[in-house]
């Protein structure tokens, strides 16, 4: 790629928020269901009907808008974005044009090891049009995804790359997705991509064409590379990029042209003379600031502290239910944990196709086997063995390890000659017992269960243990 | 043949209880006033079967309120469950609602029988219901005459005595004007105070439902029961229930009145102006103070209202594609044609006109240099009536500039469908409520109204000074009769 050209990107992200009804009218908001039955009179646009407002997708507009950290227009309102097309009912889309509910907010990417921030020109709450199909010359209309709620991100162009543009729509979604407020599924269209970009050599900006419907956060990644790629050299043949829209086809890996923007597309805009102002009080946007989840960013943060790789901290975050179980949990060795739930936890939850909440393993009985585990006196192997009673019985660790008769070396002069040679190592410890610190018995007991490679009798080493102290 | 819906509603409500006369009666009644006076053309579409079993239902029923059995017409842009609402066009000819407007809802659920829907102008644009795609209704004090409109259907069917209940809608004084030309009592409420869900929109920040009737008292009874709060309207208000009738027959002495200069002015007619006149002297005779004021940009009031309705209408009016219901031309080539050829076809002249003005006005650069521009400056006149009501109880002035004139007339000169609503329009600007309530006859026995607007929320009031109006007159209004003074 010619090194004098600079690339420009944004992104303009629709998502669905998971509501039960719809923005403007109390019909269902559900995906999947059969086609043409989540619909009422409202949503049909028959004459004389007017829009109610959702509050439940204000304040999932709300949490985004605070996760992102944009300004709150605390008094919006609504406006009539108009334009006839067989999707919109109404003849109007109810949108925000001049009160989005956010402005000016950002999120932050890593790319190679830079942190970077990328703008949010503002989000904005509007309602989704009709699904429509087509079938030869026929067209069909799905009634059940109009007036489904949505909210708009629109980055600003700070966008300089394609890993960026990955790494700005991954953390994008995370985060819609760990505040609950939308499922982010490209595939379902509940997460929608349009990509534009612009090259140029100086600081002005060159003409930006907008990539619609982007399948994929990857092929967001390769719209910007090859559609970079295309306006550089149409211009090195002399050409001038005109505003257009284009789609990305993934075969052939290349953009192609749908339309060119017509000067002045009029959608008259106007405020919505059927919603009067919203007024967000200060106390109710607090409120929801409060009750926003910890977010991707500060776990994966805490993670790293502790020890976890940035794979396995990304892979934990990426499951939320995993990282949720963690919440509370800081204490514990989180190495350990975060391998027990990454490794066969989570093999074990695939297997049975369960969810870890719908498991008998609580947090507290979680806690207990990863103390047990630190300490050694489990083995692997062992937690290998007792996994599957973890999961499906109330019972404890060590309830289960003595009620399934567990090998374990039961052998008093073995154990005796083990208790011994760590006692010998461990001077200090031993030390450490004499002047009252419980902890030392725990940690020469955890060494011993070592040594023994998890296969002694734990009560019956602790028991020689205490003896062997007391003699000395 | 009876003459049951002569008599008052109070009256009819004892004879009910008393079962001297069914429900039934009334309805019958009904149906063979508007068979007498079809030459009117006061209705688009009749209920009646429903109307007789729905009669017959209520003799089973206690007479619990007085509106209970009294017929009532509707106009035609509100819809009904399962009844055609035709916005007097083309467009939904054969269009049958699936659900009833909440003032529907209401109006059944104290037992008023519905009889029939009303002509009006084509989706309520227009001044003297001839926009109607039915054909215009007749002025029952003068067929060759306009009933006024947008609601003339409804104005002519309660002037005739065919019902005496009936809704109009109100946009920029489609009741008021024409219960003036009709000789009727028509209040537009406050913006606000009745739902309109169900109500076919033509203008939203200025549209409104209010009551037609032959008299006052009868008027404040129909409003005690559209009002309230509306879970399926944002734009209705949360008020305490109160009795519009509670300030009939109370003093007005002491009363202070205020009259815009720019009532009186050149643009009002000399047989208006003088009985105006005669009306002001016997209020101040009354102890009333009656003073000249001024109200800011009320002379503008028509072009803006221009901008601000005809911009929402080209909105309002984009649902009628053919699409899901109404008319559809049939084999399209494309969707682009589908849409030409059905609004082409579909919407009269008028609407089409509108739409076509109000998308200009909301185009581009236009939003900025008009629209929001006409929001700024009708909340100025919004401030500058505020202002005149800290001092005044009420505004008064008469509610057109002429009597009613003739259906012959031109309709081809838009401006003047608009001068026909001068004095009514700066209501609907400000979301104030007014009325009209007769106060004579012209030399050719065409009814006089006086228009009365009140501060928002104050419609006892305004009940309360028409109610001595038409106390002291004592007018004879029925059509025909002999109202000569």
């Amino acid at each position: 790629m010619n090194k004098e050209y600079q690339v420009t990107a944004g992104a303009e992200v629709h998502c669905e928020l998971k509501s039960n009804t719809k923005m403007f009218s109390d019909s269902n908001n559900h995906y999947g269901t059969f086609a043409n039955t989540n619909i009422n009179e409202i949503d049909f646009a028959y004459p004389g009907v007017l829009p109610t407002v959702n509050s439940y997708a204000v304040e999932l507009a709300l949490k985004a808008s605070l996760a992102f950290h944009c300004k709150i227009n605390k008094k919006m309102h609504f406006d009539r974005k108009n334009y006839f097309y067989p999707d919109l009912p109404k003849g109007y889309q109810i949108t925000q044009a001049r009160s989005p509910i956010g402005v000016d907010g950002y999120l932050e990417i890593e790319v190679d090891g830079i942190t970077k921030k990328i703008g949010i020109h503002d989000i904005h709450m509007e309602e989704d049009t009709c699904k429509s199909t087509h079938y030869k010359d026929k067209s069909f209309l799905d009634f059940n995804r109009n007036g489904v709620p949505l909210i708009e991100i629109v980055s600003e162009p700070d966008i300089k790359s394609d890993k960026e543009m990955i790494a700005y729509l991954e953390k994008l979604r995370e985060t819609l997705l760990y505040l609950n407020v939308s499922d982010c599924k490209i595939e379902e269209g509940s997460m929608r991509c349009d990509v534009n970009v612009s090259v140029s050599k100086t600081e002005i900006l060159g003409t930006r064409t907008e990539t619609k419907n982007v399948g994929s956060i990857s092929s967001a990644g390769m719209v910007v590379m090859v559609e970079a790629k295309r306006q550089i050299e149409e211009l090195e043949r002399g050409n001038q990029i005109r505003e257009e829209t284009r789609r990305y086809d993934e075969k052939t890996n290349e953009t192609v042209l749908m339309r060119v923007k017509e000067v002045g597309n009029d959608y008259r805009y106007f405020p919505e003379p059927d919603i009067p102002f919203l007024v967000l009080e200060d106390d109710y946007i607090e409120k929801v600031k409060s009750s926003l989840e910890i977010l991707p960013d500060e776990r994966r943060k805490l993670y790293l502290e502790k020890g976890i790789s940035l794979v396995n901290a990304n892979k934990l975050i990426q499951n939320k239910q995993l990282s949720d179980f963690l919440l509370g949990l800081e204490d514990i060795d989180l190495v350990i944990a975060s391998n027990l739930l990454l490794g066969d936890i989570s093999a074990y939850l695939n297997k049975t196709e369960k969810g870890l909440t719908s498991t008998k393993l609580t947090k507290d009985k979680f806690k207990e086997l990863v103390s047990k585990l630190s300490s050694g006196e489990i083995t692997n192997k062992v937690f290998k063995e007792i996994l599957n009673d973890l999961m499906e019985t109330d019972s404890s660790t060590l309830e289960i390890i003595s009620s399934r008769g567990i090998q374990t070396i039961s052998d008093t002069s073995y154990l005796t000659e083990l208790v011994d040679k760590v006692l010998k190592e461990n001077e200090a410890s031993v030390l450490d017992y004499k002047a009252g610190k419980d902890r030392a018995l725990k940690y020469l007991m955890g060494q011993i269960m070592k040594e023994s490679k998890g296969s002694a009798n734990p009560s019956l080493v602790n028991q020689l243990l205490v003896e062997e102290l007391t003699k000395r | 043949m009876s003459k049951y819906l002569d008599k008052s509603i109070i009256e009819i409500n004892e004879l009910l209880k008393k079962k001297e006369i069914r429900p039934i009666d009334l309805v019958e009644e009904a149906f063979s006033r508007i068979e007498e006076n079809k030459d009117l053309n006061c209705f688009i579409t009749l209920n009646k079967e429903n109307a007789i079993e729905e009669a017959k239902k209520l003799e089973d029923l206690e007479v619990d309120n007085l509106l209970f059995g009294i017929p009532i017409a509707v106009k035609d842009n509100i819809s009904t469950k399962d009844l055609r609402t035709t916005c007097a066009s083309k467009m939904l000819e054969n269009y049958v609602p699936i659900y009833d407007a909440t003032v529907v809802q209401k109006i059944k659920d104290k037992h008023m029988i519905i009889i029939g829907k009303t002509n009006m102008d084509e989706f309520a644009m227009g001044s003297t219901s001839r926009t109607s795609y039915f054909g215009a209704p007749k002025n029952p004090w003068n067929k060759e005459k306009i009933t006024g409109g947008s609601s003339g259907g409804s104005a002519a069917c309660i002037s005739q005595r065919i019902v005496p209940l009936a809704l109009g809608s109100d946009t920029g004084g489609s009741i008021r004007q024409p219960a003036s030309y009709t000789g009727i009592v028509g209040m537009k409420p406050t913006y606000g105070r009745i739902s309109r869900y169900g109500l076919v929109a033509f203008a939203s920040s200025l549209d409104q439902i209010g009551p037609m009737t032959r008299n006052v008292y009868e008027n404040a009874l129909l409003l005690n029961e559209l009002v309230g709060h509306d879970t399926h309207d944002l734009t209705s208000v949360l008020r305490d229930k109160e009795d519009f009738t509670r300030l009939l027959g109370k003093d007005i002495k002491g009363m202070k009145i205020g009259i815009p200069n720019y009532f009186l002015s050149d643009i009002v007619s000399n047989e208006i102006k003088d009985k105006i006149n005669e009306m002001i002297a016997l209020l101040r005779k009354k102890g009333v103070t009656v003073d000249f004021i001024d109200i800011d940009y009320i002379e503008n009031a028509v072009t803006l209202y221009q901008i601000i309705a005809m911009g929402e209408a080209s909105s309002n009016l984009a649902r009628f594609d053919g699409v899901r219901f109404g008319y559809s031309i049939k084999n399209p080539e494309s969707v682009e044609d589908l849409y030409r050829k059905t609004r082409k076809e579909g919407f009269g002249k008028e609407v089409k006109r509108r739409i076509m003005v109000g998308s200009y006005l909301l185009s581009g650069e236009n939003a900025v240099t008009y629209y929001n521009k006409a929001l700024q400056i009708r909340d100025d006149i919004r401030k500058s009536f505020q202002k005149a009501f800290k001092t005044y109880d009420l505004i008064i002035g008469p509610t057109t500039t002429t009597v009613a004139y003739n259906l012959a007339q031109d309709l081809d000169d838009p401006i003047q469908s608009f001068l026909d609503d001068v004095l009514v329009i700066p209501v609907n600007m400000a979301g104030l409520p007014g009325m009209n309530v007769p106060i004579g006859f012209n030399k050719e026995n065409m009814p006089i109204g006086m228009h009365i607007i009140g501060n928002s929320f104050e419609e006892a009031k305004m009940y309360q000074l028409a109610a001595w109006i038409e106390r002291e007159l004592n007018l004879n209004l029925i059509p025909g009769g002999n109202a000569c003074e």
